[in-house]
């Protein structure tokens, strides 16, 4: 389905899902010797790839041209990287533990959020589906 | 689900963690091992490996290298020498007199202790949030 609030939803349910795995995984590594804090970016190549502002994309409107742009989801990928500002501990570690349960809870309502909408998008299919009479 | 086997590695090593401080305060007054001489301070060194679980995530490549356990790599005896009490009487008191007790600060183990539950509270709730995000994506289309 060429649906680009379902596309969108389901990019942003996975890569939250991906951040909640390298936040966990900065946790977990917040005591190990010279580990260095991670970050998981996807919100502005998500935002390139829905291009609701029509930037990237090229106009077609002739029917002998080819679509260009605004079809980014497939080459969506978030870019992961070690905190830039990650405050060095004596070992050599960077991880700040308060900060990353609080990033994790940010990003567990926001993909709950997430849920909720696709779940509204959803309703609203199935509310064209059933009222045909 | 890459998120809660993680987590579960932060348990494990901080479960090891705990295990050696629990050793550290039982044998704070040993004198005698079976490699002689007075009980050492056990300390745990900790270690980030990428978490593989499935062949996919090797294939996958930089977003597995980036993603790591944490593994608790091995437990080293410490160096610190033995504190020596002047104990004539005790059956492992050399020529002098002194007896060699193990180099253990009972107040830093007790705060070791805490560092260690505190990192266990942290990755409980880090895996408990993943749980609940993947409790929450099956409920897409309810």
């Amino acid at each position: 389905m060429e649906d680009t609030t379902i596309q969108t939803l389901a990019s942003a349910l996975n890569f939250r899902q991906l951040r909640q795995d390298v936040i966990s995984a900065n946790v977990a590594n917040a005591e190990t010797p010279g580990y260095k804090s991670k970050v998981l970016e996807f919100e502005e190549a998500l935002a390139r790839a829905i291009d609701i502002d029509g930037l990237e994309s090229m106009k077609a409107d002739d029917k002998r041209h080819f679509k260009m742009g605004s079809g980014g989801f497939a080459m969506l990928e978030p870019s992961i990287y070690e905190d830039p500002n990650g405050i060095s501990s004596p070992d050599g570690n960077t991880v700040d533990r308060d900060q990353e349960m609080a990033k994790m809870a940010e990003n567990k309502i926001l993909y709950d959020a997430s849920v909720q909408l696709l779940n509204k998008k959803l309703a609203m299919l199935r509310q064209v589906l059933s009222d045909q009479r | 689900m890459t998120g809660m086997s993680v987590s579960a590695s932060g348990l494990a090593a901080n479960r090891k963690r705990m295990a050696a401080i629990s050793s550290n305060i039982a044998n704070a007054q040993t004198t005698r091992t079976p490699e002689g001489g007075p009980y050492r301070k056990k300390e745990v060194v900790f270690g980030a490996e990428p978490a593989r679980e499935y062949f996919s995530d090797i294939l996958e490549g930089e977003m597995g290298e980036n993603i790591k356990k944490v593994h608790a790599m091995e437990i080293v005896s410490t160096n610190k020498p033995p504190i020596l009490k002047y104990e004539p009487n005790h059956p492992d008191a050399n020529d002098e007199g002194y007896v060699a007790y193990p180099n253990i600060n009972l107040t830093e183990e007790m705060a070791e202790m805490i560092s260690a539950s505190r990192s266990y509270e942290a990755n409980i709730s880090a895996l408990n949030t993943s749980k609940s995000m993947a409790m929450k994506a099956l409920e897409i289309g309810r």
